[in-house]
């Protein structure tokens, strides 16, 4: 009855039971936390040039390039099961073939609270290509700072940090650099 | 050292061995029918994966465990974390969506007014790679969602651990099965 296995048997059992409950307590405790991140992105210049298509040498593609301003507070973020943020600058628009695009092209992991407090002007991070080749004829994209908080455990969840006021055009493609 | 294990599987008799091998099977049962329900009502093939590489670094390392939903008639949304399996690659990948982009299909001559989830294309990257996925998609351009098994919800450290090491160990892995097997035949309560 009180042999070696049913005692360890006894102790893994509780102390597995009890490391679910915390872990599950903590997962249910980011709930109760109510952040509330701030921020403001301002586009600053939106230029668009043709290109090679990346696998197709001989096909042109459009590639838009963006500048921006970015300041965000996302401190109220951080809670004790906030293992890291994830920042993406989303970009979304309609071409005209009716597709609907939306494309990240800058994204930065935070990972402490004190690098929460973001100060950027940058540019893309990564290529912006249109689908169809050309730009020309899509509607005004719209310009947003999303996040995805990432825990210890739990789930894992998505939010908006900023937005630009009002959609912003594509202008027409230029051949060269002035 | 098995002898007096032996003599008392000998004194239970043969309709114990029998009732334990029942209640063994009625375990691997009822796991079989967690893990099946688990499927339904998440509507993925596999509602709990293991991290196998470290693309996603520093959210995800090897042997964590993700929670996976595919809900139907949703479509997937830059920055959710995806699990696909391109056909001929064994192996699924987990890695975020980069770019989607939502497809009009044109019946007729007369573009669709929707766009429906099934006709979504999609490109992903792991956060710690330095380029997208492109090269991996085996050919193809992009992701559809007919390849992907689910979106990655809820996140559990570590846990996954053991069975890379099982897969690493292959004997290993057959000594905990028979060891765990051969304990619970001999038990007796």
């Amino acid at each position: 009855m009180h042999s070696v296995y049913s005692r360890v048997n006894n102790v893994s059992a509780t102390l597995s039971t009890i490391v679910m409950v915390l872990l599950s307590a903590i997962a249910i405790s980011s709930f109760v936390f109510a952040p509330h991140p701030t921020g403001s992105i301002e586009v600053t210049s939106v230029k668009v040039f043709a290109g090679e298509a990346r696998r197709y040498p001989h096909r042109r593609q459009e590639h838009a390039f963006v500048t921006f301003n970015l300041t965000a507070d996302l401190s109220t973020l951080f809670n004790w099961n906030t293992k890291q943020l994830f920042l993406y600058l989303e970009a979304e628009y309609n071409n005209a073939k009716g597709v609907r695009n939306e494309v990240i092209f800058w994204d930065r992991i935070v990972r402490r609270k004190e690098d929460a407090v973001i100060a950027v002007s940058g540019k893309n991070k990564y290529p912006f290509r249109e689908v169809s080749a050309k730009f020309k004829g899509s509607t005004p994209a719209n310009y947003t700072l999303k996040y995805n908080l990432m825990p210890f455990v739990g789930i894992l969840t998505y939010g908006e940090a900023a937005r630009v006021t009002g959609p912003i055009e594509f202008p027409l493609a230029r051949d060269r650099v002035e | 050292m098995f002898s007096e294990e032996l003599k008392t599987l000998r004194k239970l008799g043969f309709r114990h061995l029998l009732l334990q091998v029942l209640n063994f099977a009625s375990v691997l049962a009822s796991g079989l029918m967690i893990w099946k329900a688990l499927g339904l009502v998440t509507n993925t093939e596999s509602p709990i994966v293991v991290v196998l590489s470290g693309s996603m670094e520093p959210a995800f390392y090897r042997g964590d465990l993700l929670f996976l939903v595919n809900p139907p008639n949703t479509r997937y949304q830059i920055g959710d974390i995806t699990v696909y399996k391109i056909p001929g690659q064994e192996i699924p990948i987990v890695h975020r969506v980069l770019e989607t982009h939502d497809i009009a299909k044109t019946v007729n001559g007369v573009r669709e007014a929707v766009r429906r989830p099934e006709n979504q294309l999609l490109l992903t990257k792991g956060d710690n790679n330095y380029l997208d996925d492109v090269e991996l998609y085996q050919g193809l351009d992009w992701l559809e969602r007919k390849h992907i098994v689910g979106k990655v919800r809820g996140f559990l450290p570590y846990l996954g651990y053991v069975t890379i090491v099982m897969n690493d160990f292959p004997k290993l892995k057959y000594a905990v099965l028979g060891g765990l097997g051969l304990l619970a035949l001999i038990q007796r309560e």
